[in-house]
């Protein structure tokens, strides 16, 4: 037989010298999902603390557009696998040991929670919507009966869905810039944090802009906290773990995101965001904008630092920045 | 010592965020001496407003002394600082050019963005001509080159060309900035300073 | 809100003026705003017709990668200052800038048509105000002296043709 053996991963392009697997499409993926985890979390916690009344954007119209973003979301996850045809063979599996399969399996509940928990608000946002099929109608109607249910389910999913984006970077160990147990938090509050955002940019009331952007600011201030201490965990590791922080502390990450993630994108929102509940009048769009930009460009470069990051460095030195 | 990037105290990526930094500042006096305000900029062609002036020597003069100061203290290498090669005429027709350009427009490129993104709509329309312009520049080149290089002196300062020291061109200066001074609040009181 | 009034020009020419000096001291660099904009320019250009670009010698040199340029972020940074400026003393408005005498929208035509010319002559001079006449006026180099009068004596000279515009 004719046969090639690859005897060594370091035959495979695609990992060798540096992992270059993922494009644009896992950095949208993992954004959307944090996004909707925010969304989703607030909706569920205020309503199960009964203030429909007081927060009506952050209950009822602003998960609405969640099932359309997962479905983009869902859609970038597709056109990056490599043999689409075969993606339900994702479904046909659990495996308590895989992320990956977590990640799919918690996709797989929360797209139709989605759903139904925006079919649920859909009258309230617009009266004159028709279900125009009577058995749509029922069926949304005997479900509503259990929206306390639900909205418990969607607590415990988007808490999940959040840190999961999050803990899929971390268990590639073998790039040491995602091998770190703060990936989890830091995209679980980031996507909090989008999700507060994208409230506040919907929002009509007074009072829950107020109250959406003492809630942004303080997970605003938490993320810039987990950031620096995944910089000092880096920086007290190994001198792998070292060269990858490096790549931020001096290297070419350094400027994208120090200025573009945590200037604009952190610092600069949270400075308007606190001005603000002190008084000085800003449209509120913009510190939202800005952080729903920063937590799209933390994706990015996560995702592209982590694939520049590597073990093996004798070699490469040259190739190295 | 500094000029401290080129003493590689940091790398060029930290250099970018400097930028950045700097750049918060720049914009930030430049707003709170109301450059955003296209007409403030313009009543200074009229004598009735000498905010540009005053502004612009101020800062020439501090950061001159600061460059000299330093200098002579054996703080900062003043051999490594960027010095604006001169290309005399190009310079001297292309300022000539940008001051009708002030004039008519209102602006200029760093305060339009100031006014930008404080609102003033102006501003905005401003930068669309610019960037216009720029482009119409840059497409003209070929038969422009020549002018555009027309007395080209290389990196000469005052200095060099009167051929004094430093210390007297920047005593100079200040004299000149303080007679500027003094001139423009004579001319604001005179042509009805207004309360902006 | 209400507006707070504008500080003093002498303050504002020192705060100017330690940023400007840090520069130096910092990048061995001064300020500058019409580079970046020639790269944005360019940078639009670039999507439309990359190959004209590339042809032209005075574009292809500002087609690089728009990031890795210092007046970029520096701009960035004055977008960001201007705003927070504006912010803090309630001066964030919409709102056109002109004289008693002139329309909104013939102001608007005025400031394109100003800011085109504009934009030809900073290219032509290799600078702007802040490039060249602060940069270089602090450095004695004699370009930026040279450009910072002929900049003034041409706007006094041209603002009695467009006094209806301002007063």
């Amino acid at each position: 037989m004719n046969d090639i053996a690859i005897t060594s991963g370091r035959m495979n392009h695609g990992v060798d010298p540096v992992l270059h697997a993922w494009s644009w499409e896992i950095p949208l993926y993992l954004y959307l999902g944090g996004l909707v985890a925010g969304i989703l979390f607030f909706s569920a916690f205020f309503y199960l603390r009964r203030r429909e009344d007081v927060f009506p954007t952050a209950i009822k119209t602003a998960p609405l557009f969640t099932p359309f973003m997962l479905a983009i979301g869902l859609l970038a996850l597709f056109l990056d696998l490599t043999h689409k045809l075969y993606f339900w063979r994702l479904y046909t599996t659990i495996r308590w040991e895989s992320p990956m399969s977590w990640g799919a399996w918690t996709l797989m509940v929360i797209f139709p929670l989605s759903i139904i928990w925006a079919a649920f608000w859909v009258k309230d946002v617009f009266p004159r919507w028709d279900w125009k099929f009577s058995f749509i109608a029922n069926t949304v109607n005997y479900l509503a009966r259990f929206k306390v249910y639900f909205a418990w389910a969607l607590i415990a999913f988007s808490a999940i869905l959040g840190m999961y984006t999050g803990i899929l970077l971390s268990a590639f160990n073998a790039r040491p810039f995602w091998n770190t147990s703060i990936l989890g938090p830091l995209f679980l509050v980031s996507g909090l944090s989008t999700g507060a955002a994208f409230i506040l940019l919907l929002s009509k009331s007074p009072a829950e802009r107020h109250r959406f952007s003492q809630i942004d600011s303080f997970l605003i201030g938490t993320e810039i906290f987990l950031i620096i201490h995944m910089f000092m965990g880096f920086l007290a590791s190994t001198s792998v773990h070292i060269h990858a922080a490096e790549m931020f502390l001096g290297g070419p990450y350094t400027a994208v995101f120090w200025t573009l993630v945590v200037g604009l994108g952190l610092a600069v929102p949270l400075f308007i965001e606190i001005m603000e509940l002190r008084g000085v009048k800003v449209p509120v769009v913009i510190p939202a904008i800005l952080v729903l930009f920063g937590g799209l460009m933390l994706r990015f470069v996560v995702v592209d630092a982590g694939q520049s990051s590597r073990w093996l460095y004798k070699f490469m030195e040259q190739l190295v920045f | 010592m500094a000029p401290f990037f080129k003493y590689g105290f940091f790398t060029e990526q930290t250099g970018l965020i400097i930028a950045l930094i700097l750049g918060v500042s720049f914009g930030f006096w430049l707003e709170r001496a109301g450059f955003g305000y296209s007409r403030k900029l313009a009543l200074q062609f009229y004598f009735k407003d000498m905010t540009v002036l005053n502004v612009m020597f101020t800062a020439i003069v501090v950061a001159m002394l600061g460059l000299l100061l330093f200098s002579l203290f054996g703080w900062l290498d003043i051999t490594k600082i960027y010095i604006n090669p001169t290309y005399l005429w190009a310079q001297l027709i292309g300022g000539l050019i940008l001051g009708v350009g002030f004039a008519i427009g209102g602006y200029c490129p760093g305060t339009s963005v100031v006014g930008a993104v404080t609102g003033h709509v102006d501003a905005y329309f401003f930068l669309g001509g610019a960037m216009f312009g720029m482009f119409v520049f840059g497409e003209m080149f070929p038969s422009l080159e020549g002018l555009y290089n027309w007395g080209a002196m290389g990196d000469v300062r005052l200095s060099d060309v009167f051929n004094i020291s430093s210390g007297v061109v920047a005593l100079a200066v200040v004299i000149l900035a303080i007679l500027f001074f003094l001139g423009g609040e004579w001319l604001e009181n005179k042509f009805g300073k207004e309360g902006l | 809100m209400k507006e707070k009034p504008y500080w003093s020009p002498y303050v504002s020419g020192l705060g100017l003026g330690i940023t400007l000096l840090l520069a130096f001291v910092l990048m061995g660099r001064g300020l500058g705003a019409s580079g970046a904009m020639m790269r944005f320019t360019t940078a639009l250009v670039d999507l439309f017709a990359h190959d004209h670009v590339m042809a032209n010698p005075y574009f292809a040199k500002y087609a690089e990668n728009p990031f890795s340029n210092w007046l970029v972020y520096e701009i960035l940074g004055v977008m960001i200052g201007g705003f927070l400026s504006g912010m803090l003393a309630g001066r964030n408005k919409w709102r056109t800038g002109r004289g008693p005498n002139i329309s909104k929208h013939k102001r608007w035509v005025y400031a394109f048509a100003g800011g085109a010319i504009m934009g030809f002559g900073a290219r032509l001079s290799r600078g702007c105000t802040s490039g060249l006449a602060l940069t270089g006026g602090a450095t004695l180099a004699v370009g930026g002296w040279v450009f910072m009068f002929a900049v003034f004596a041409a706007a006094y000279a041209t603002a009695y043709f467009v006094r209806k515009q301002w007063i």
